[in-house]
């Protein structure tokens, strides 16, 4: 703990000599990694303040709806057909040329192969052409300096991370220093919501559409189980909750309407106690390690869910540190903040070679430490 | 004309730098792998520029593969030249993988069909059937290896690519047999530039060439729910 502790100093002191000396920047960010085609432009001061001069999301949510889930194939197809076009318009929409672009950051990863594949590679080619340095940026790690962009907030910090593919609380202590203090051990919570709507017979993406149907149900219906609740670590499981919903949907059929809002109900409010929980855990445990946090910070597409948001204000004003949430459009995939991590990395010196290989999974705690070789291993996320 | 041709649809990962006004191929790289195009195409098109001294502006245009192939490896290609394309400035025409393999068989003028086979896996291949005079007899399609023979009627053919020593292999017996068998793990590199040069680029347009539909299925919930009472 105590090496974490002055790594994470160094690394704070660091940054603090190169706010000093370095200048403004002008970064291109491509986003790829799920079901959103992205880019963006952002320009990063020179006292280190973020403004996004273009924000261009296509969402593939209607390529994917009739299979009740992203379908990798499909999304990587998508990808490779709309990206320059996407890029294009945001760098008409910021009215850059390529030549000015201080450099061109794509997310690297994690993600789904195919896609990565597809930003990764253009970023690449970009930057050939006029000699533009490439930023590799782990796409979590976007999501974990997003409250810079948008509330320039000090570190140390700390981030709940929920999405289709991720559920993570992580201490953000500086630039490349992450330490990850809970993730799920099976099925990310974005992805549960979605599961239980897909077999409840509500369309993709189902998240909104769960919340939705659990407005009208009624929670304590059914109880199901509240997964790793009192455990002393911050992590969360969703599959076993997931699983109990299935059962009691079964032993019901042929299933009412009122049978799925209070299905859905009764799932919602699991996860909320769940969430936290675990928070309490991972917001002690940061106090503990880091001292207190200068906040807790949402991001993620799960984060738009408002009865999520009053369980993560719960445990912010639990743990007495404020709640912080960016902007929907910057909480879900986007551009903007592959940008700004990139312009981060960039302000240190962290630029990465044209080999640079795209990863399915990347640890965010491993993002400075693990040497290039062993980064596609089967590590998880 | 200048073009950077790119190829990184089957086993191999390729560029090369032509200019048609001395019919020469200033440089050219190609690198057989199986998987890694990813990681080795962009460092290797730096290379090729930087060894044929031709600048990214000085261009007239980019060619690419755009299958059919390996999807992921096409992607590659497509992305890394349109990537390019819209940093520099130029356009990308694509070039599919059986016309560049049947492209100097077409050159040679012998006049013999020419049947350009790809490795589909599963007992499958992506072919064409084009003429000695480079028209279309059988547009481009996937189907069961056995299906090719269907296309003797035009003679005794000049078989190219990467199945083309597999289908001499399971020729019929009361078949002409193959005039010629050229396989090769990708197409030569400077042919996708030839006639990434010849073509139009409206009529070239660079996007994948999958031949496949993306293996998913719709999906319903397995549960039964209750007839919705009329709203």
């Amino acid at each position: 703990m105590l090496r974490r502790a002055s790594k994470a100093q160094v690394c704070r002191q660091t940054q603090g000599l190169n706010l000093a000396i370095d200048t403004a920047s002008l970064v291109l960010g491509i986003e790829t990694t799920c079901d959103e085609t992205a880019a963006a432009v952002i320009e990063r001061g020179s006292d280190g303040r973020g403004r996004i001069l273009s924000n261009i999301v296509h969402s593939q949510i209607e390529d994917h709806a009739p299979y009740g889930g992203v379908v990798p194939e499909i999304a990587a197809r998508a990808h490779v057909d709309l990206l320059d076009g996407v890029i294009a318009r945001a760098m008409r929409q910021a009215d850059v040329g390529f030549v000015q672009l201080s450099g061109v950051a794509a997310a690297a990863g994690p993600g789904l192969i195919g896609g990565v594949i597809v930003g990764l590679t253009t970023a690449k080619a970009i930057t050939l052409v006029h000699g533009t340095p490439l930023i590799a940026v782990n796409h979590l790690e976007a999501h974990a300096l997003t409250p810079r962009l948008t509330h320039a907030l000090p570190f140390p910090y700390c981030l709940f991370l929920a999405s289709g593919g991720h559920t993570q609380i992580v201490a953000v202590l500086g630039v490349g220093d992450y330490v990850r203090l809970g993730t799920t051990v099976d099925d990310a919570m974005g992805e549960a919501f979605d599961k239980v709507a897909k077999m409840l017979g509500l369309p993709y993406p189902g998240g909104p559409q769960v919340e939705r149907a659990a407005e009208t149900g009624d929670p304590e219906r059914f109880a199901f189980p509240r997964p790793m609740l009192g455990r002393p670590d911050a992590n969360f499981s969703l599959s076993g909750l997931k699983t109990a919903v299935r059962n009691e949907a079964s032993r019901l059929e042929p299933l009412e309407r009122q049978d799925v809002c209070d299905l859905c109900a009764g799932f919602q409010a699991a996860v909320l106690e769940t969430i936290i929980d675990r928070l309490d855990v991972g917001l002690t445990q940061f106090a503990e390690r880091f001292g207190p946090p200068q906040a807790l910070v949402a991001a993620g597409g799960v984060a738009s869910n408002q009865a999520i948001r009053g369980a993560l204000q719960t445990a912010a004003d639990r743990a007495g540190t404020e709640f912080i949430i960016p902007p929907p459009k910057l909480c879900t995939d986007n551009g903007a903040m592959i940008a700004w991590a990139g312009a981060e990395r960039l302000a240190l010196g962290l630029t990465d070679p044209l080999e640079t290989a795209p990863r399915a999974r990347w640890l965010l705690d491993a993002n400075v430490t693990t040497p290039a070789k062993f980064a596609n291993t089967r590590a998880g996320f | 004309m200048l073009i950077l041709a790119i190829d990184t649809a089957l086993d191999a990962c390729a560029a090369g730098v032509l200019d048609t006004s001395s019919a020469s191929v200033i440089a050219q790289q190609s690198l057989a792998m199986k998987r890694g195009h990813a990681e080795a195409l962009v460092p290797l098109i730096a290379q090729v520029m930087a060894q044929s001294g031709v600048d990214y502006a000085a261009l007239d245009r980019i060619a690419v593969t755009t299958g059919p192939g390996s999807f992921t490896g096409l992607r590659v290609g497509l992305s890394a030249a349109r990537g390019i394309g819209l940093a520099a400035d130029k356009p990308v025409v694509g070039l599919s993988t059986l016309a560049a393999y049947a492209a100097p068989l077409v050159s040679d003028n012998v006049g013999a069909p020419i049947i350009a086979a790809i490795d589909a896996r599963h007992d499958h291949l992506y072919y064409q059937v084009i003429a000695g005079d480079g028209t279309t007899l059988l547009r481009p399609r996937v189907a069961p290896l056995d299906e090719v023979f269907d296309a003797l009627e035009h003679g005794a053919p000049r078989l190219v690519g990467n199945a083309a020593a597999l289908l001499a292999q399971r020729w019929p017996a009361d078949a002409p047999p193959p005039l010629s068998v050229l396989d090769a793990p990708a197409p030569d590199i400077a042919w996708v530039g030839w006639l990434g040069a010849a073509v139009s680029p409206g009529s070239a347009p660079a996007r994948p060439f999958y031949l496949r539909a993306p293996d998913a299925k719709p999906q319903s919930s397995p549960l039964r729910f209750a007839p919705q009472p009329p709203a």
